[in-house]
């Protein structure tokens, strides 16, 4: 009896979304380690936008470690905010990168940029501590 | 419209929105575009900035909607364990 119970309450779950609660994806360490890395990435490299030349060795970095992020949440099962999210990070760091690449950048954008991106995997991570375990 | 008129249109979206994130989203965007106007970022990095906020906008929206199904998922399984001692 102890079993079937929660089976029956299980099969009386209608609603999509509940399903999908029930059923998300559960914490990962790896996942929670690569996002607190972009993270302290972003939040020491802000402080360096100054010396163009560290910066844009910064910005392919972390151009680099947010890709990385991407192809990590790519293939794990029910995880399409994440990916969105991911993919999302990603053009955010690219966009300094290509920047560099293209013309001289002022610090000023260098360090929002950098912001930005800080702030966002603050939001990630975040949501990604939170997850079942 | 003027660029003016625009940020008005911000300030307008910052006063009238009771939502912290749309209030955030219109004073990042009228600062971004104060900066533009004094020199401090170019048209290019201005550009990218105010892109930028929307994809800033997307994060959050999709960390509120995995918020959501993890608050869910607290419930669900908090039901279950009850459901279990009771039988």
């Amino acid at each position: 009896m102890k079993k079937v119970l929660p089976a029956l309450f299980l099969l009386t779950l209608s609603s999509c979304s509940v399903i999908n609660a029930y059923l998300m994806t559960h914490y990962d360490p790896n996942e929670y380690k690569t996002i607190t890395e972009i993270r302290a990435e972003a939040q020491q490299f802000k402080n360096q936008c100054d010396d163009a030349i560290i910066s844009q060795a910064n910005s392919i970095k972390l151009a680099r470690d947010t890709q990385y992020f991407v192809l990590y949440s790519e293939h794990i099962p029910k995880n399409e905010d994440m990916i969105s999210a991911s993919k999302d990070l990603q053009s955010i760091a690219q966009g300094l990168a290509d920047q560099y690449a293209k013309a001289k950048v002022s610090p000023a954008f260098c360090k929002i940029k950098f912001t930005t991106v800080e702030t966002s995997a603050d939001r990630m991570q975040t949501v990604i501590s939170g997850r079942p375990r | 419209m003027s660029v003016e008129q625009y940020q008005q249109q911000l300030l307008e979206s910052y006063n009238g929105s009771q939502d912290p994130k749309i209030q955030q989203s219109a004073f990042t965007a009228n600062q971004y575009t104060e900066m533009f106007k004094t020199g401090q970022v170019t048209k290019d990095e201005y550009l990218q900035m105010m892109n930028d906020i929307v994809l800033a906008n997307n994060i959050n929206r999709s960390a509120d909607n995995m918020q959501v199904l993890e608050h869910m998922n607290t419930a669900i399984n908090g039901l279950i364990n009850i459901a279990s001692l009771v039988a």
